[in-house]
């Protein structure tokens, strides 16, 4: 099988688990929800100060949220012993590792769609203004964040204690993506202008770990 | 003239600590050892009479020749345990994955270090403990990384997996680096912390002591992570007597 077909077989099967189960869906999404719920009673009233700290809030809640998508990102295979299996591919696995990072890249827009409604109707954000920029910083974001969150919850599907050490292991590394898609979320929402190089760094940080999962997958697999 | 020293003093000790991990013997320890004791006793030595007491800040100045010499270990610890990984990748060599694991260790023993002396100085300096500056910043994160990487390990220990996995996020974890102290520098914009440069306009007497204090640490790191190698030896040797010979 080419490596493209395994990509997508396993991309269309994650997202169908998804579709059929609801499990994760609806864990991550009630959880956005309750958090969006209490940001909006427990941030001070007036807009200007709860708008300066709602980009930085909303991307801190796409990371928690995200914690609890990409735990389970592999558990439905190791549940049932089929990571070996997956292993097995008969082409590279970084192929695996590409459908695993594009099914939690979908999962990961779609948790920010409804996240970024919940925004708009609980703290007031007005997204019709921040326009084609703020989609972008999104996508840019959810692929760093699901391309280094899959190669991390694979090297910690098989530890003891894992919930604990995915976000410990995975809050570091994601700390550049965090912080530039903040400050680029605050600029198209009216913020302070940021230089153009901010999203060049951003577009090579998802570029760079990409391409290491890519490579480095045939390693994580290999038992 | 003190970059050479130290540069030779990094390239020496790097150099004998992935021939020691390569070997079964252990070799060198008491000279390295004796070496290294030697180097701290100059070292302590300068700071004391050497270094002039600097004007403005006066006596609390000198936490500084402890706080730079400990980024070099530092930094050539998580070299070491990226490379390291690299190369037990390659070639599933265990010898390669005790390497990583002693020079993390030793590593983050320095970066604390350095996160520790740090507001030592910075409180009567600058008033603040901490400041959420650029170079403050990404050494925590570094530090926290380094962190995770130690657990990962206490958590997956002993498996060819576990080994795996480490040497995956050593890298992963070391090509981060770059980015988080890019994303720190835009987002804060000027730091306060003293910069390299300032460096070089230092009296001989001070930038001396400095040079001193970064070969001194270079082998106290190369010291510690050669006795690490040493126990984690034993600690396979022993994984495997006892996988030979179960007891009961």
């Amino acid at each position: 099988m080419s490596g493209a077909r395994v990509a997508w077989a396993v991309l269309r099967k994650d997202l169908l688990l998804d579709l059929r189960s609801r499990d994760r869906a609806g864990h991550m999404g009630v959880f956005a929800f309750l958090v969006v719920a209490l940001l909006s009673i427990t941030l001070p009233e007036s807009p200007e100060a709860a708008g300066a700290w709602v980009p930085a809030l909303l991307w801190i809640l796409l990371l928690l949220t995200s914690i609890l998508g990409l735990a389970r990102s592999f558990a439905a295979e190791s549940e049932a012993g089929a990571v070996a299996t997956l292993a097995g591919v008969a082409c590279d696995r970084g192929w695996v590792f590409l459908g695993k990072a594009g099914a939690n890249l979908i999962a990961l827009l779609a948790l920010q769609l409804w996240v970024a409604v919940l925004a708009a109707v609980f703290l007031d954000v007005r997204w019709e203004a921040a326009g084609w920029r703020a989609a972008a910083v999104g996508a840019l974001g959810a692929l760093g964040l699901a391309s280094v969150g899959t190669l991390l919850a694979a090297l910690s599907v098989s530890v003891r204690a894992r919930e604990f050490l995915l976000p410990v292991l995975l809050f570091p590394l994601v700390l550049p993506v965090l912080v530039i898609c903040a400050r680029l979320t605050a600029e198209s929402l009216g913020g302070d202008p940021t230089p153009g190089l901010w999203w060049g760094v951003l577009g090579l940080y998802d570029w760079v770990f990409v391409l290491i999962g890519y490579f480095v997958f045939d390693h994580v697999l290999e038992d | 003239m003190v970059s050479l020293f130290v540069g030779g003093a990094v390239l020496a000790v790097s150099g004998w600590l992935v021939w020691l991990s390569r070997g079964r013997e252990h070799r060198g320890h008491s000279v390295a050892g004796l070496l290294a004791l030697a180097a701290l006793l100059l070292w302590a030595w300068m700071v004391a009479f050497h270094a002039p007491v600097e004007r403005a800040q006066g006596l609390v100045q000198k936490i500084f020749y402890v706080h730079v010499p400990c980024v070099i270990p530092a930094y050539l610890g998580f070299g070491l345990t990226a490379l390291a990984g690299i190369g037990f990748l390659r070639s599933r060599n265990e010898s390669w994955d005790r390497l990583a694991a002693a020079s993390a260790e030793v590593g983050v023993v320095f970066c604390s270090l350095i996160l520790a002396t740090g507001p030592i100085w910075a409180k009567p300096v600058w008033g603040h403990w901490w400041v959420w500056d650029l170079r403050l910043t990404s050494t925590l994160v570094l530090w926290f990384i380094y962190l995770a990487y130690l657990l990962l390990r206490g958590f997956a220990f002993g498996s060819d997996t576990a080994r795996t996995f480490t040497a995956v996020y050593g890298i992963v974890g070391t090509a981060a680096i770059p980015f988080v102290y890019f994303a720190v520098d835009l987002a804060r914009g000027d730091t306060l912390h003293p910069s390299n440069p300032a460096r070089e306009g230092l009296p001989a007497a001070m930038s001396e002591t400095l040079g001193a204090g970064m070969v001194a640490f270079v082998l106290v790191f190369g010291f510690l992570t050669a006795r690490r190698l040493a126990a984690a030896r034993l600690e396979s040797d022993l994984l495997e007597a006892s996988e030979r010979s179960p007891v009961g």
